[in-house]
């Protein structure tokens, strides 16, 4: 690595000032967050008679064990949720990306519209008919019904995404690849999917953190079995009104995997893995 | 046997506004070293494509060996897999997820070749390329020159039954591009894989090709051995793109004297030979000299050309001078042993025979 350039007085200030700025924003930002942490490990009597923004007098995790209980089996229908939806939709999405990237089939650009297209559908317009569907398919109230509409909602996305990703590759990586004697499935997966790491720890996570916060499929789809733990902190909200730390505490539990996700997946979020594979032009 | 026919190949681009290929015919015979020679855009790597099949082509037919992998009515197509055609592409294509070694083996994984057999290819030939100490690299770290020898070597070490070999010294360094040339060569030799290379570079061509195929603007202009094109190239473009320096143009009357033909510019004039005196008596026609057909001679010699030095181009043992002669500039090429003839003006002549002369209108060649 080259070092960066010596820098100016001038720029020098500015950067003083960019930070200045970055700064400010990020308390902004920050003090929802701040509140919510120093509540969620106050108790519930403490809750009471302090400001939410300052230091607990004593610390308490009675929040967490009340919010856990409560939220154990929704947080693990999310889990297995959002891990089967955020496979599937990726897995689908690669594979949809990779034929629209790098073949050319009959129609294959008014196909391509016609599937990129269902992105642009509004949620709300689709709700009732889904909701309708997956009943018809025995799948209401069942993990299986959430993960399929979260796959269907979540290939077009994906494949919009994958084409580009999978576009960038140079045709004659994979030209190359066939007259090694490789055929396309294999491609897909020593040359294409290994090459785009990158692509699909970015698809990953954000498919992650969209299916594990989202609350209108989940409030329409689900019953009590299969309901994941946003429809049930929302319904905390309403029966536990008066318990801000045990609130606190439950949206904190939601954030966790989020947060867990983006510190592993962080690393890999690096650029440039494509450089030198081939002439530059 | 042929190894590769090629009939009436057309490749069209932007609904058939741009021809890519147009017409191209070819027969390249088993084990021949054949050089596709031409211009930026004249086609080339779409006729590279078609061949490996990656290209389907608009019209036309090809057959490797005896068999037909794309016929006239595309009811045969073989598949690139199928083809065992190694190809080293214009930009490199390592697969930028593999070490050079995991590119090198990729083809052979494929083949079922046993590990050792793998690791002994792959070495040796990473060896005689000089990239043995990369085999562990990504190709994000390797420079241009080094991805283009692995390039090379990831085709070598198949055991193809055609090699299509896209400008594959390109991005090497003068003495490396002599001492790849050469073990290139030297494989292609020794293995008697029939060899499809193209190159922009005539040097290149003169040096590697048992054929040359000289295109422009998607067809073929002239094919034949290196010797064919520099002796006896069919019009002044051939003339001129093949041969280092460039060949002299000349534009010539020609009036006949005592039988013998002789191609005036400003006030002088070259004796031709007495054979083409009745096709190009009266007529106007263009040139064709090579640098290394002047001869130095005295100044004071009759029907010689005179002419001002401009610069002198020491080579080593040779030296190239440009001169003008009748307000034309001039490039001769004379051994260093006759530096000091060449003076502030010098006096050349031509063997009459090693004249080329062209149609003034058409550029084509005239022969006696
Ligand atoms: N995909 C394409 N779409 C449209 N035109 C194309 C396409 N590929 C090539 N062409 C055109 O076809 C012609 C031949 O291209 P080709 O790549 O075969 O040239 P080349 O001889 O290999 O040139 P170079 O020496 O620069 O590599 C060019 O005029 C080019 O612009
Ligand atoms: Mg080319």
């Amino acid at each position: 690595m080259a070092g960066a350039l010596p820098l100016s007085k001038t720029q020098k200030l500015l950067h003083a000032l960019y930070y200045m700025l970055l700064f400010i924003f990020a308390v902004f930002y920050l003090l929802p967050f701040w509140g919510a942490v120093t509540t969620s490990l106050k108790s519930s009597a403490e809750v009471f008679t302090t400001s939410p923004l300052s230091f607990p007098e004593k610390l308490t995790l009675e929040g967490y064990r009340a919010a856990f209980n409560h939220l154990k089996k929704p947080l693990l229908n999310s889990l297995i949720i959002t891990a089967g939806g955020t496979f599937f939709s990726v897995l689908l999405g690669s594979i949809c990306g990779y034929a629209f990237a790098q073949y050319r089939f009959k129609f294959d650009n008014v196909i391509f519209v016609l599937v990129v297209s269902a992105i642009f559908l509004p949620y709300q317009a689709i709700l009732v008919p889904l909701f309708q569907t997956i009943r018809r398919l025995g799948l209401y109230d069942t993990v299986w019904g959430l993960i399929l509409a979260h796959t269907a909602y979540g290939i077009p996305m994906m494949t919009l995404l994958f084409r580009s990703f999978y576009g960038d590759i140079p045709r004659c990586i994979v030209q190359q690849a066939m007259l090694d004697g490789y055929r396309p499935w294999a491609i897909y997966r020593r040359i294409i999917l290994p090459s785009t790491k990158i692509a699909t720890v970015t698809a990953v996570v954000f498919q992650f953190a969209s299916i594990w916060n989202e609350l209108l499929f989940s409030l329409v789809l689900t019953g009590y079995d299969a309901m994941p733990a946003t429809v049930s902190l929302n319904q905390m909200m309403g029966t536990l009104a008066a318990e801000w730390n045990v609130q606190m505490a439950g949206s904190m539990w939601l954030a966790l995997p989020i947060l867990v996700l983006y510190i592993i997946m962080g690393k890999y979020l690096i650029r440039g893995y494509m450089a030198g594979s081939v002439a530059a032009t | 046997m042929p190894s590769v026919s090629i009939r009436n190949l057309t490749v069209a681009y932007n609904k058939g506004r741009t021809l890519a290929l147009d017409n191209f015919n070819l027969d390249v015979e088993d084990g021949e070293f054949c050089v596709f020679l031409g211009p930026s855009g004249c086609g080339k790597t779409t006729a590279l494509l078609c061949i490996a099949g990656l290209l389907v082509p608009t019209t036309g037919s090809i057959k490797i060996g005896d068999q037909v992998v794309i016929s006239e009515d595309k009811k045969t197509f073989v598949a690139p897999q199928e083809r065992n055609i190694a190809m080293v592409f214009q930009e490199y294509a390592l697969y930028p997820s593999m070490t050079v070694r995991g590119n090198m083996s990729f083809a052979l994984e494929n083949k079922k070749y046993s590990k050792e057999e793998i690791e002994r290819k792959v070495n040796s030939i990473a060896s005689m390329l000089g990239i043995e100490q990369l085999l562990d690299r990504k190709p994000a770290q390797l420079s241009g020159g080094q991805r283009q020898r692995v390039a090379l070597g990831r085709a070598l070490v198949r055991d193809p039954s055609l090699f299509l070999l896209d400008e594959p010294l390109g991005n090497l360094d003068a003495k490396l591009r002599e001492q790849v040339r050469f073990e290139l060569k030297r494989i292609q030799r020794r293995l008697g894989v029939t060899t499809i290379y193209v190159t922009h570079d005539q040097t290149e061509a003169m040096t590697l090709a048992d054929r040359i195929v000289l295109m422009r603007d998607g067809k073929v202009v002239q094919e034949g051995s290196p010797k064919d094109l520099y002796h006896k190239p069919i019009n002044t473009f051939v003339a001129g793109f093949v041969g280092t320096p460039r060949i002299n143009f000349l534009t010539c009357d020609v009036s006949v004297k005592e039988g013998r033909p002789y191609f005036a510019f400003g006030q002088s004039a070259l004796p031709g030979s007495q054979a083409l005196a009745v096709t190009l008596n009266g007529k106007s026609c263009v040139v064709g000299i090579r640098p290394s057909d002047f001869m130095l001679v005295d100044t004071t010699e009759p029907e010689a050309i005179k002419g001002k030095v401009e610069v002198v181009e020491p080579l080593g043992d040779e030296i190239v001078v440009h001169f003008t002669a009748e307000d034309q500039l001039l490039v001769g090429k004379f051994s260093a042993a006759d530096e000091e003839k060449v003076n502030e003006r010098i006096a050349v002549k031509v063997d009459p025979d090693k004249l080329h002369i062209f149609d003034a209108e058409t550029g084509d060649r005239i022969d006696g």
